[in-house]
């Protein structure tokens, strides 16, 4: 077996006798399909993929916009779930993605390549300001993030390269290899491939060797350290990804809306980033595809309620803010862990039980 | 590395807490291969001294020196005081904390794995991507964390969540998490403490063929007859300071530690 490992540390520990290990053979493709699992990823492709098909004009729509959020929130989760960092501003790596791609589409750069340096864009801004402010404790990142977001608000509505308050207008469709990216469930696709893309890249670093790092950190970054865990750049690392994520959903959404401006990306939004993340369950995939889509449904009815006959302008956003601030006292009160792990214990439990009794 | 220079040299290392000593003026050299006790009444400084050497403190005085392991086999002594606790894991120094310090939501061989960080280097990129060499490097990760969990008679919980382990377990876990980063130098504070007679057999048992294949280690217990047994020599710390070492018949002899040690626990 090769080990990666210099020579004079070998001969310290003999963790094993020198013996080949055969891998196990796989289960078989109906035995993996029979797990639960594996079929709930199979139903939800599904399902996912007709959706743009089955839902009317205006439910694509709303369709997209839950996609983009939960391409946000899988990374929002990471960096809450596991560095045990609070961003209150992740709208702004929305934003950095959403005027990059609409920037450079309007400047006359091929638009695939102005998406591609969307998620990059964000994720190296995030870097160069996550030196300073991953070294500050406690909530302070927190209000850090809050404040970048309100800079960088001002700083696009003020300045006449970005469009200022209207923001620019008329930002080209996505063309990727001849393709033009026209209609809503166009957009719904593609932002359902970036999705699937970004659990793919979510799932496999959680599940290898820098993600038990990040999980072993948000447990003790004492013991973390002491294992070899360079604790401060893995939080800067999820950090970038996490805005990386954004970053990509902000490029996707310029070029489906056809214009960005800073009344676009509020502050509100990332309230609803977090609100989506701690009610799904932090650090978890799946409780960023619930908290996502639940929150996202929600909002909808709100804003048909909010903007029915006799209601004052400001009723949607107030409503939105009173929603949050009852669903997150309600999920810290009862469900502290968020709904895909109170889910999956509850699911456990009851499995356990069944186990003993029938056995 | 030349016969003359100790895998660890320690000098004149000071460290005070609000105004308060937790550790005054220890100087000890640790050669390779060599298991060393360090043994004080409570509060002596002990854990503050380890924790000097692993990076979780550092010293207000004085310098700590280790001659890591190079490619070649050899190396020079390298002043490491100022080096973060990570970078200390990465030229092979392992602890096992006082206390159990599990990794929570992650199954035991997990856990060990974790150990493993230290001599491994496949990242985000490469495990976002899926590369081949990431592949590897995970299977062989694997098989070390399974075998050292082996070794510490664990094997049996190893795809169990850490969450539900009994105490002696846990200690146990932790030491096989060190095991599995392939420590040159080993630090183990207290890790009998809580353990029952069976376990803590086994643990001695564990110490002793490390010790047989040349592992240096350094190891904290206050029961007596445990350090006699397994090591090389013996540092008595007292309020801070040092003061005794030598092998374990000498300790046992020495009017120093009789009177601030063991008179204390035989009076008992
Ligand atoms: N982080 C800290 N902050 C303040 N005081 C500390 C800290 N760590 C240790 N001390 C103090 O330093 C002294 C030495 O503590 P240390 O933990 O090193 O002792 P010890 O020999 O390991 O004791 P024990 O046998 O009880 O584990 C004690 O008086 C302790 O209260
Ligand atoms: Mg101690």
């Amino acid at each position: 077996m090769n080990h990666p490992v210099r020579e004079g540390e070998m001969k310290q520990v003999t963790l094993r006798p020198a013996t080949a290990t055969t891998p196990a053979p796989g289960p078989g493709l109906a035995a993996r399909l029979r797990r639960p699992r594996v079929l709930a990823v199979l139903v939800v492709s599904v399902v996912a993929l007709l959706l743009p098909q089955l839902l009317a004009g205006s439910d694509v729509a709303v369709y997209v916009t839950l996609l983009l959020s939960a391409i946000v929130v899988t990374g929002l989760s990471m960096l809450m779930g596991y560095a045990g960092q609070v961003s209150l501003g992740h709208a702004a790596f929305y934003l950095i993605g959403a005027y990059t791609a609409a920037l450079s589409a309007t400047h006359d750069i091929p638009t695939w390549l102005g998406l591609a340096a969307a998620p990059l864009t964000a994720a190296v801004i995030a870097a160069l300001i996550g030196i300073p402010l991953l070294k500050l404790r406690g909530h302070q990142l927190a209000f850090a993030t809050l404040a970048m977001q309100l800079i960088l608000l001002n700083i696009v509505g003020q300045n006449e390269w970005a469009g200022g308050d209207i923001g620019l207008q008329g930002v080209p469709r996505l063309t990727v290899a001849g393709y033009e990216f026209a209609s809503t469930s166009s957009y719904a696709y593609l932002a359902l491939g970036a999705l699937a893309l970004v659990v793919l890249v979510a799932r496999n670093v959680i599940a290898s060797r820098p993600g038990r790092g990040l999980r072993a950190l948000a447990t003790s970054e004492v013991a973390a350290e002491s294992a070899g865990v360079p604790v401060v750049a893995y939080k800067l690392a999820v950090f970038s990804l996490s805005a990386g994520f954004a970053g990509l959903a902000g490029g996707i959404y310029a070029f489906y809306t056809g214009y960005v401006a800073p009344g676009s990306f509020p502050v509100l939004l990332s309230f609803e980033f977090v609100v989506m993340a701690v009610i799904g369950g932090l650090g978890t995939i799946w409780g960023a595809l619930v908290g996502a889509a639940a929150i996202t449904l929600l909002l909808q009815q709100l804003n048909e309620l909010g903007t029915a006959e006799g209601m004052p302008g400001y009723a949607p956003a107030v409503m939105s803010y009173a929603v949050y601030g009852v669903l997150l006292i309600l999920v810290v009160l009862y469900l502290p862990r968020g709904l895909v792990p109170s889910a999956q214990g509850w699911w456990e439990r009851r499995r356990a039980a069944k186990d003993g009794g029938g056995g | 590395m030349t016969a003359a220079d100790p895998l660890l040299r320690i000098e004149d290392v000071s460290r005070a807490f609000g105004g308060v000593y937790a550790v005054r003026d220890v100087s000890l050299s640790v050669a390779e291969g060599e298991t060393r006790a360090v043994i004080g009444p409570n509060g002596a400084g002990k854990s503050t001294l380890f924790n000097m050497i692993s990076g979780h403190l550092t010293a207000d005085h004085g310098t700590v020196h280790y001659t890591p392991a190079t490619d070649g086999g050899v190396g020079l002594p390298q002043r490491i005081d100022r080096f973060s606790a990570h970078r200390r894991a990465r030229l092979g120094i392992a602890i096992v904390f006082q206390g159990a310090r599990l990794f929570h939501r992650m199954t035991a061989l997990e856990n060990v794995m974790v150990g493993a960080h230290a001599r491994t280097r496949h990242g985000f990129l490469s495990a976002a991507l899926r590369l081949p060499g990431h592949h590897r490097e995970e299977a062989a990760i694997t098989a070390d964390a399974l075998a050292a969990l082996e070794r510490v008679g664990l094997k049996d919980w190893a795809h169990r969540s850490a969450d539900v382990l009994p105490l002696g377990q846990q200690r146990a876990l932790q030491v096989a998490r060190a095991l599995c980063a392939r420590p040159r130098l080993l630090l183990l504070d207290e890790p009998a403490s809580g353990l029952r007679a069976g376990e803590r057999e086994a643990l001695a048992q564990l110490i002793e063929s490390l010790r047989q294949e040349g592992l240096t280690m350094m190891l904290i217990e206050h029961d007596v007859a445990f350090v006699t047994r397994l090591a090389d020599r013996i540092t008595v710390l007292d309020l801070g300071r040092e003061i005794a070492e030598g092998t374990p018949r000498e300790i046992r002899d020495n009017e120093a530690v009789l009177a601030a040690y063991l008179g204390q626990e035989s009076a008992a």
